[in-house]
């Protein structure tokens, strides 16, 4: 199965530099190996009808071929062994709690600005940054509920935080349903291992609903808000209401009265205390944000400041995921915490800052180069992999904008085998877990693996044809 | 005899979680017009696949006896469906009836056909698919991808009966598993509701126009012939057995007529569709304001009521097309006066 193989250099998940698959690694190998090809392509094949007939679907933008598609699975599974598991979640708790820190005193007192551990004009020049938010208190005073931070390993197998994703960050469907789909189509594999299970995270995600409901019941009613079925993520919208018993809206299902919001049912209005929108910022309100938006409702933000709704992440959390804000979150981890940060970030130039630009003007063809608040895997440059018109389109967009843009030296990305036209071949990989911050921080087990299906490719999105892998982190073997 | 207290102080049992009250799950106004929609895009798929399937059975029978009014039987299927003509075609030489089949079939061009409905019946499915059931959806869905396959015209070309019956069973599919994994509650209400007033508007449609083209035809078919076209008629209803069952052999049309109109106990009938109807409109109305009539219900009610006790005699001397026109009148004030009071909250 695995002969032609290659490692190419690059740190391989699965495999050691001599060939043999790591410890963790060998049971699955050797499952693969006694299965054979043609076994596990009708595997392939049986995952593939499932995923079909039950709808798991992802629409993609920029591809002409039909609007709805299969996101693409991988049937090998990505194994991180419990220690490793262990390191990556107390680093992802510090993070988050980190960055929630910074989002309350940012939209309050400001003390990390005071002490200019973060230059202002990088906080008041970001886009997602939300004067509507100052002095409002938010319920618990938590502001990123769901947090979506992605890792990558570098050449020497080590993880760094590539991003934070602290506003609407998707995905979590797919992971629930690559497991379900993984019992269904290769049980056996499952029984080489011990699997952290991943199925209580609806189960989490309503507790942490429920904590920050703000009036005064037993019984919260809680909705996702959702932008409708055109949008990319519906799945997801529609997976999350069913799992966890909610109903799921569309701004014109809400209306603005009495001070609260409600939803329209078949009997009448009924409020809502919690909202978890997956809606921006700048569709919520067309009273208070861009006011041709369709998708919110009109008045939300005043209901949102009088605190007789909460939402779920809170308006304004984009200043914490700001690309360009993201190279201070070792410091926000130093300020607030008193900590050394556990999970490293990868090295950054900030455009805004001359030195910085001047840098990555004239290393151009080195250098990953992003605009601060696009996500997808759009507005990116590959600079090792691009043309020299190209790189002059991004240097002139740099240089009329440059707080607009960050860079970032190419990180290598782990690679791990992926089952290519009936042969494995090895594609770069990252990882997005998903930390819920409600009384208490809880982190899933495992998270989104994402590949970059296209050959020599390091963008992973699901926009840019990205695929998936089912995650499984290992129980911890020393309590036996 | 003296009374005494109970010396031992016991503590409060807490509330057990089973008795706290719960206010009951609401519908949103969006997802009932979704539930009511489904339903009645995958019965209106199921009735264009039977007109189908019996005329194209039905022509074999009869072939060139009667050379021009086959066209005439196929163009009444466009009619039934409120379609009122055939539009260009891009191979005008195909027979008419290939040309209906391929038009009411796989064309998306046309709004009413299969693969229109069932497009539209799912699309409302996944907006509310998370208060269906997985089984609901997954049939629906599966349904949806067989006629979306690249095989499908293909399949269709070799033999469109097997088509038309395996559209037909997906739809029964899909209604038995609506019935058997859903609960019964206001989602399942408005699902009954759509597809009957889907099934009693259709078969009044069929009744009225195959009535006028076969009275019309009496002069030009022999009674074989014409026999044969009324059981056609009772099969596009699926009530050939059931009639049989009850009158025998006798092919007569005032009793063809009767029978599915008034029929009260067989579950195609018009009469069973209205009062299957009424019943739903009156428990989603009893679960919201308990007290007032819907002006849908009272609609239902009424016709409810007029059905229960009418009579063959009285549809003779009104004339079918009349009365029918009348039942199809009915069903569309009920069903605007639904929209109203509950899909437009």
């Amino acid at each position: 199965m695995f002969d032609s193989y290659a490692a190419h250099g690059l740190f391989d998940e699965m495999f050691l530099t001599t060939g043999d698959p790591r410890p963790h690694y060998a049971p699955l190998a050797a499952r693969l190996r006694a299965l054979g090809p043609t076994a596990f392509n009708r595997r392939r094949q049986l995952a593939d009808v499932t995923f079909r007939n039950q709808g798991i679907t992802f629409t993609v933008y920029k591809d002409a071929a039909g609007v709805e598609k299969i996101f693409p699975f991988d049937l090998v599974p990505r194994i991180i062994p419990a220690t490793e598991w262990d390191h990556i979640e107390r680093g992802l708790t510090q993070r988050i709690t980190a960055l929630n820190l910074f989002c309350q005193d940012v939209y309050h007192d400001q003390r990390i600005l005071k002490e200019k551990i973060i230059p202002p004009d990088l906080i008041y020049g970001a886009k997602m940054f939300r004067r509507e938010m100052f002095h409002v208190n938010v319920p618990r005073n938590i502001y990123i509920h769901i947090c979506g931070s992605d890792l990558i390993r570098d050449n020497d197998g080590s993880y760094l935080v590539l991003e934070d994703n602290g506003r609407t960050p998707s995905g979590v469907s797919y992971v629930l349903e690559n497991r379900a789909v993984m019992k269904r189509v290769f049980p056996s594999v499952f029984g080489a291992y011990r699997v952290r299970a991943i199925e209580d995270y609806p189960h989490n995600l309503l507790q942490c609903l429920k904590y920050v409901a703000p009036n005064q019941t037993d019984d919260p009613t809680i909705a996702i808000l959702t932008p409708g079925i055109y949008n990319s993520a519906f799945f997801e919208h529609s997976f999350l209401a069913r799992q966890m018993g909610v109903e799921l809206v569309e701004g014109q299902d809400l209306v603005v009265e009495n001070n609260y919001v409600y939803m329209r049912t078949t009997a009448g209005l009924r409020r809502v205390d919690v909202l978890y929108r997956r809606v921006d910022d700048d569709y919520l309100d067309p009273l208070a944000f861009r006011s041709t938006s369709l998708l919110g409702v009109a008045g939300l933000m005043n209901i949102y400041r009088l605190g007789n709704v909460a939402l779920v992440n809170a308006v304004g959390t984009g200043v914490a995921d700001d690309k360009a804000v993201y190279p201070f979150v070792p410091d926000m981890i130093r300020f607030y915490l008193k900590q050394e940060p556990i999970l490293p970030n990868v090295h950054t130039y900030i455009c805004a800052r001359e030195d910085d630009r001047r840098y990555v003007l004239d290393h151009l063809d080195e250098l990953v180069v992003k605009a601060t608040n696009e996500s997808g895997g759009y507005g990116m440059l590959m600079g090792h992999q691009s043309s020299q018109p190209e790189r002059e389109e991004f240097a002139d967009k740099i240089r009329s904008d440059p707080r607009n843009f960050i860079a970032q030296p190419v990180v290598q990305l782990s690679q791990h085998p992926s089952y290519i036209d009936g042969h494995f071949e090895g594609r770069r990989i990252d990882l997005r877990p998903y930390i819920l911050f409600g009384e208490k921080v809880v982190v899933m087990p495992g998270g989104l693996t994402r590949v970059a299906l296209r050959p020599g490719s390091l963008v992973v999105n699901s926009s840019q044809g990205g695929g998936s892998k089912d995650t499984w982190v290992l129980e911890d073997e020393s309590d036996q | 005899m003296t009374i005494t207290s109970d010396p031992t102080p016991r503590p409060l049992a807490p509330t057990p979680q089973v008795d706290r009250y719960r206010a009951p799950r609401p519908l949103l106004a969006r997802d009932a017009d979704s539930m009511y929609w489904m339903a009645r895009y995958v019965e209106r798929a199921e009735h264009i696949a039977r007109l189908l399937l019996v005329h194209s059975n039905l022509l074999i029978d009869v072939g060139d006896l009667a050379p021009l009014f086959p066209n005439r039987q196929w163009q009444s299927v466009l009619r039934i469906m409120h379609l009122p003509h055939l539009p260009e075609s891009d191979s005008p030489a195909a027979p008419l009836s290939t040309r209906i089949a391929q038009h009411m079939t796989l064309d998306e061009a046309n709004p009413n056909s299969i693969i229109s409905c069932l497009t539209r019946a799912r699309e409302n499915a996944r907006s509310v698919r998370e208060i269906i059931s997985n089984e609901m959806w997954e049939s629906l869905n599966t349904l949806y991808w067989s006629v979306r396959a690249d095989d499908a015209p293909t399949r269709f070309d070799e033999s469109p009966d097997d088509f038309y019956r395996s559209i037909m069973n997906g739809s029964m599919l899909f209604q038995g598993l609506t019935d058997q994994t859903l609960a019964h509650d206001q989602r399942w209400l408005f699902t009954q509701l759509a597809k009957h007033f889907e099934r009693i508007d259709v078969t009044c449609r069929i009744l009225e126009t195959k009535f006028g083209l076969l009275r019309s035809a009496e002069n030009i078919l022999e009674t074989a012939l014409r026999n044969i076209h009324w059981m056609a008629v009772l099969r596009a209803c699926c009530s050939i057995e059931a009639y049989r069952r009850n009158h025998l052999a006798d092919i007569d049309p005032i009793r063809i007529a009767s029978f599915i109109i008034l029929e009260r106990n067989f579950p195609r009938s018009i009469r069973y569709g209205v009062r299957m109807a009424h019943n739903a409109a009156l428990e989603i109305r009893a679960s919201i304001t308990p007290h007032t009539p819907s002006p849908a219900e009272r609609v239902l009610g009424r016709l409810d009521a007029n059905l229960e006790y009418a009579e063959t005699a009285e549809i003779v001397s009104q004339g079918l097309a009349p009365y029918l026109q009348q039942i199809q009148a009915t069903i569309a004030e009920a069903a605007f006066a639904l929209q109203k009071s509950y899909f437009l909250h």
